[in-house]
């Protein structure tokens, strides 16, 4: 559905997407996950032909991508990552502005409108402005603004930003049903568990480039990370610590303020194997936690940072 | 025609602000119209001034005098009291005091004594009353000298000045001498049309002008071109409807004087200009990436700025000199000189009616080299932006 190849954006000096490649699927959800300035934002303007890049190629619905692909563009729903609605105009007549920059038939239109609304909940605040609606609501007019149309192909570029953890579940539960109703959803964010929950492919992106892409099963098998085990309010000498790293499938061990984080290969029973090492030396201990690896230790394998950096 | 319909939805929001502006326009220029506009000049008629006269010689000529002041002037009886005369003249009971003195017809005709006068200091119409005695005086001389007798004299006078000069006064304006009713109505138009386009379509241009709005609507299928067309026709719809509006006024305010007016086309056409004019310095405000909260502040500059500077609240005959070349680079400087031309010429000479396009053509250029030095500065904008 969508193909990017070799995409090069430069602000001046500085390279915001560097040889990009993308390939999407019709019918998926698909993530990019990046740290703020990671060209997530950048990737999305080049791929509306909002931005003019520097090289490369972007082909939608199998046709190119131009500033004047209006029928292309029928067919795209964009929900931005700042609010953009008219502070002047009622929750009802926002809906119905950026749905007639589509629909130009006044009843179908109506028939639209009154759906988005009954999609987001926003059946209350027909005729309250912006202004009076709190983050969450308008959040969900910024998607009924993006999705009125019943696009085939949604760009979420970071809609939950700054929400209450209630309307991003809402917000989560809402892609995930225009997913289903047949849209095919790009998802970019910089929180990894929103992308965990609700993307079926994943791309990670940094420095303009897409580092790995795969569903997230695929990224964490890429990944040595089999296992996390984290324990806390240990007071561990160099000995005790090199014993440990001894130990079968440890490969990186840190220890910070009293905590102890062990990175172990994917294998049996290495909780097991770590505590009894532990108990047999007598050394007491606080709470321990074993966690699966998260998209973030793929990050973190492969760029050498934290996601959240 | 969707960007057209939402620019329609924006403007109802500011209505409130439109009638207001509105209102404080009809309020000023009415007042001002009938503070300023009702100087009665239909015709000429001579002053009369109570004075008083003290005759102490009681001759024939003395008695003639009395009777010609008395064909100018309302004499009242006062006492011959030096001190009550005067607290009549200060309560200004009385202008003017002339005492004839004995043998009246031998010093002031014979001998050219001067006649002993007291007025009040410094008064015109003292100058009024000199100027009929100087008069009386000259001719009693020329008649005596020529060989008529006092009374021969004074009856030819008498005579002479019973007769009334028919002054016709020139009506430049077409209205009595005064300014037109609506001519006031459209001296303070700029400041009306000014004020709520430049308000009115920032506030608009200001939502479309959004960055992210903007880019919503770039990724419809609405080609830009499409867009920039549909508030174009906004801009001139609004502008339209303010014209309209403001020309409405007059003609229901002065239904007669101003239909009737030879000069109603060129004010249509000078407040057109004038529109015109205001939707470019508009569109040429909104260019900029202004916040909500100052744009109040930059409209008020600009239109109370040009309003004072070019004539609009204060008349061009009491501003500076360097004011008023100031004002030359402002466009409105140039309506109100249109407007002045045609308040004060109910028709115009060749060289007014120069006079006339020159002003229409400079509005026409300033509307002009404001749209351009806007699409200049959006167009810079969008390039930086992408």
């Amino acid at each position: 559905m969508i193909h990017i190849e070799n995409l090069v954006k430069r602000y001046g000096s500085l390279i915001a997407l560097d040889h990009l490649n993308l390939d999407i699927e019709e019918g998926e959800i698909f993530g990019l996950l990046g740290p703020n300035g990671s060209g997530k934002t950048t990737a999305i303007g080049c791929l509306l032909a909002l931005l003019k890049y520097d090289k490369g190629q972007i082909t939608v619905f199998g046709k190119e991508m131009h500033p004047d692909s209006y029928n292309i563009k029928k067919n795209i729903g964009v929900v931005m990552q700042n609010i953009a609605v008219f502070e002047q105009m009622s929750v009802w007549e926002n809906i119905d502005y950026f749905c007639g920059l589509y629909i130009k038939d006044k009843a179908k239109r109506k028939e639209l409108v009154e759906e988005a609304i009954r999609f987001t909940n926003l059946e209350d605040y027909r005729k309250i402005r912006p202004k009076k609606l709190s983050g969450g609501l308008l959040r969900r007019l910024n998607i009924a603004c993006g999705i009125v149309h019943k696009p085939k192909l949604i760009i979420l570029d970071e809609p939950t930003v700054a929400v209450d953890p209630q309307s991003r579940n809402k917000i989560l539960e809402g892609i995930l049903e225009l997913n289903k109703q047949g849209s095919t959803i790009i998802y970019t964010s910089h929180y990894m568990e929103e992308v965990e929950q609700i993307c079926s492919r994943i791309a990670i992106i940094d420095h303009g480039r897409v580092l790995a892409t795969g569903t997230k099963e695929e990224l964490k098998n890429m990944i040595k990370t089999g296992e996390t085990i984290t324990i806390e309010a240990i007071a561990a000498d160099d000995a005790l610590l090199a014993g440990l790293h001894a130990l079968p499938h440890v490969f990186d061990i840190t220890y910070e303020e009293q905590v102890l984080k062990i990175r172990l290969s994917s294998a049996r029973h290495n909780l097991v194997r770590i505590l009894n090492f532990l108990t047999e030396r007598d050394v007491s201990f606080g709470r321990v936690f074993s966690e699966l690896p998260t998209l973030n230790d793929v990050f973190l394998e492969i760029t050498g940072k934290e996601l959240r950096d | 025609m969707t960007v057209f319909k939402g620019f329609l939805t924006l403007t109802k929001r500011n209505l409130g602000m439109m009638f207001l502006y509105i209102a404080i326009f009809l309020t000023i220029s009415i007042f001002v119209q009938k503070a300023l506009g009702s100087s009665n000049a239909n015709g000429f008629e001579p002053e009369r001034l109570d004075i008083a006269v003290i005759d102490r010689d009681r001759g024939t000529l003395a008695k003639g005098f009395t009777n010609y002041l008395g064909m100018f002037h309302n004499i009242k009886e006062m006492p011959d009291d030096k001190s009550v005369l005067q607290d009549r003249l200060f309560y200004r009971d009385i202008y003017y005091v002339v005492t004839i003195p004995d043998n009246f017809e031998k010093k002031c005709l014979e001998n050219n004594e001067k006649l002993p006068v007291t007025k009040v200091p410094g008064s015109t119409s003292s100058y009024y009353v000199d100027q009929q005695i100087n008069s009386f005086f000259n001719s009693m001389r020329t008649m005596t000298t020529g060989g008529f007798s006092v009374s021969e004299a004074l009856e030819h006078i008498e005579t002479y000045a019973s007769v009334s000069p028919k002054v016709t006064l020139i009506d430049k304006t077409g209205h009595s001498g005064n300014m037109a009713e609506h001519a006031f109505m459209f001296q303070y138009m700029p400041y009306i049309i000014l004020s709520i386009l430049c308000y009115v379509l920032s506030y608009i241009m200001l939502s479309f002008g959004n960055a992210d709005i903007k880019k919503r609507i770039l990724c419809s299928c609405i080609s830009s071109r499409s867009m920039n067309l549909q508030l174009i026709l906004g801009h001139i719809t609004i502008g339209l409807g303010i014209w309209i509006i403001c020309i409405i006024m007059p003609v229901t305010l002065y239904r007669e004087t101003f239909l009737t007016d030879p000069n109603m086309p060129y004010y249509l056409i000078n407040s057109f200009l004038m529109m015109l004019v205001s939707l470019s310095i508009a569109f040429f405000i909104s260019s900029f990436p202004l916040r909500e909260e100052i744009i109040n502040g930059i409209v008020n500059v600009i239109t109370l700025g040009m309003s004072f500077t070019c004539g609009v609240f204060v008349s061009m005959d009491i501003l500076g000199k360097e004011v008023k070349a100031l004002a030359h680079f402002l466009p409105v400087y140039w309506y109100e000189i249109v407007n002045g031309l045609l308040a004060e010429n109910s028709s115009l000479s060749s060289a007014q009616t120069i006079e006339l396009w020159q002003g229409y053509g400079i509005q026409a250029l300033f509307a002009i080299a404001f749209l351009a030095a806007a699409m200049v500065l959006r167009r810079t904008r969008t390039m930086a932006a992408q």
